[in-house]
């Protein structure tokens, strides 16, 4: 798919902690192996038992819209040609506490809502310099959720 | 009172439109820190400390050697975000000062952004890393575009028209048609200029939004004791907090976080500090980098319940020496000047020394609320020192 803010939009710079997140194909959330904690954005350990054993688990990306910022106002020159657009804030059902930025690729900024239902999709691209493909999580309003 | 540590003066350069200094950053710091330093009748070369946030190009040693100190005994500035922390910047100085580590600590912010550009821009190419990546990959790059997040949920939450967001933006310009001072005297805000204006990210207006601005402010704090050979009425450092928090951005829309401007542990350690209650408060300086986490800021330092917001914020009960609740009595960061907030302390302390051109009568406790949305949260209570 076209990434929603352009295909010339910035890219991840993939390091340990989010490449999980960017390449899987299927939402990654960092959670502690040893007591079960979910946690965003990544850190080096467990914020809840200081574990340092932490890495990406498996999320079924289903989630709710907590929050949406329309931005009307480009403050990047890139992104002068995509105003307006939403970045909505993302509860996932199965990492409790964790929220996630997004946007929402099958809904203009005006039918979003506080409460809607979303699941994830998929925005590709491949790196430039490494080949290496990516797989960025993006939104999906879920008409089919009750 | 608590608070050993009393502010003796009050200084700032005049103020400008974002690149409008016919001065550098560094000549607008030495020239307030020299006007403070005179306001409180103390010789410039005898300041021996200095506190500042987010300020790294205005260093200590560089200020220390441009002004002639005779020796610098103290310097810091506290970690985290930006605006946030200009009351944990007077909290530095009174900590300093109250330890006896130094004996004449200058707090200030200097800011130039036409010297040295803009906040809340983004040029960045290519990639993104560290935490940034999940924010700015998805075009949340702005603190405006961070609060709007916040405030957009706490709006629907507590049910809350984002009409009272106008009510704070008129009271600032209300207030700064009485300040000489101000960069917007004599440029009155309209109910219909503000709704005329265009969106910057929903729920924010540009009038939502604080002004860039060239300019810098600077206090002297000392000891209680030198009061007396002191120029200007001094005024106590009742008390003052930082509030821990996650950081910001990504980190601070998590969970319990959400939504959230990092001043519900900055309220209990204050008014536990300070052994008085929100009521008691006479004026008050909100930090507004955007309306809509200053009305959460005054909520979360107790001002005001999120279910009375409707009733009680609302330009004609905040606006005037007169009001209810007297907020921004100089036009604060929208319509005074935006010195990253500084501005705001000054005028806390020209309230309790009878000085302000919003005078509110009486005033025995004036308080200074930092910027919100951004932790650590910091706010700091001043009154009389006699």
């Amino acid at each position: 798919m076209t990434r929603y803010l352009g295909d010339d939009w910035l890219l991840p710079a993939l390091d340990a902690q989010n490449r999980a997140y960017f390449t899987a194909g299927e939402l990654k959330v960092q959670a502690c192996r040893a007591c079960g904690h979910a946690q965003h954005p990544p850190e080096d350990l467990c914020r809840a038992c200081g574990s340092h054993d932490v890495g990406p688990r498996r999320s079924a990306g289903r989630g709710r819209i907590e929050s949406i910022a329309v931005v009307h106002h480009a403050v990047h020159p890139q992104l002068k040609l995509r105003v307006p657009y939403a970045v909505v804030l993302v509860s996932v059902d199965d990492a409790p506490g964790v929220s996630l930025l997004g946007n929402v690729v099958n809904g203009a900024p005006s039918e979003l809502r506080i409460g809607a239902r979303v699941r994830v999709a998929f925005e590709e691209a491949i790196d430039p310099d490494s080949g290496e493909r990516l797989l960025i999580p993006q939104w999906l309003l879920d008409h089919t959720a009750t | 009172m608590k608070g050993r540590a009393i502010v003796a003066g009050v200084g700032e350069s005049p103020y400008y439109e974002r690149g409008g200094s016919p001065d550098t950053e560094f000549q607008l710091a030495c020239l307030a820190i020299r006007r403070a330093a005179a306001d409180a009748g103390i010789d410039v070369a005898d300041i021996d400390g200095f506190v500042s946030y987010m300020d790294a190009r205005n260093d200590p040693l560089r200020l220390a050697a441009a002004l002639g100190l005779r020796e610098l005994r103290w310097s810091a500035q506290p970690w985290g975000g930006g605006g946030n922390n200009m009351a944990a910047a007077v909290q530095l100085a009174d900590a300093a000062v109250s330890a006896g580590y130094a004996r004449n600590v200058v707090a200030f912010r200097a800011l130039a952004q036409g010297q040295f550009g803009r906040f809340g821009q983004s040029r960045a190419v290519g990639r993104v890393g560290g935490e940034f990546v999940f924010s700015h990959l998805y075009g949340l790059l702005s603190p405006a575009q961070e609060c709007a997040l916040h405030t957009a949920r706490f709006l629907h939450d507590h049910h809350i028209a984002a009409d009272v967001l106008c009510e704070i933006a008129l009271t600032c310009y209300a207030n700064a048609q009485r300040n000489p001072r101000a960069i917007r005297y004599g440029t009155p805000l309209t109910r219909e200029q503000y709704y005329a204006a265009r969106w910057i990210v929903e729920p924010f207006r540009l009038y939502d939004c604080c002004p860039e601005n060239d300019g810098a402010a600077a206090i002297v704090v000392t000891t209680r004791e030198r009061a007396r050979d002191l120029r200007a009425k001094p005024v106590a450092i009742v008390a003052a907090a930082q509030g821990l928090g996650p950081a910001y951005g990504v980190s601070g829309f998590q969970g319990r976080w959400f939504p959230g401007v990092f001043y519900r542990g900055v309220a209990d350690t204050l008014w536990q500090h300070a052994g008085c209650r929100p009521s008691e408060v006479d004026v008050l300086q909100l930090y507004e980098n955007f309306t809509g986490p200053a009305l959460m800021a005054l909520c979360e330092m107790g001002f005001c319940a999120p279910e009375d917001v409707a009733d009680r914020v609302r330009a004609d009960r905040m606006s005037g020496p007169d009001a209810e609740l007297p907020i921004n009595t100089s036009g604060g960061n929208l319509g005074e000047a935006y010195i990253h907030g500084f501005e705001l302390v000054n005028e806390a302390v020209r309230q309790v020394r009878g000085e302000s051109t919003c005078q509110v009568a009486n005033v025995d406790l004036s308080l200074a609320v930092a910027g919100p949305g951004y932790a650590p949260g910091s706010a700091v209570l001043f009154g009389r020192a006699d």
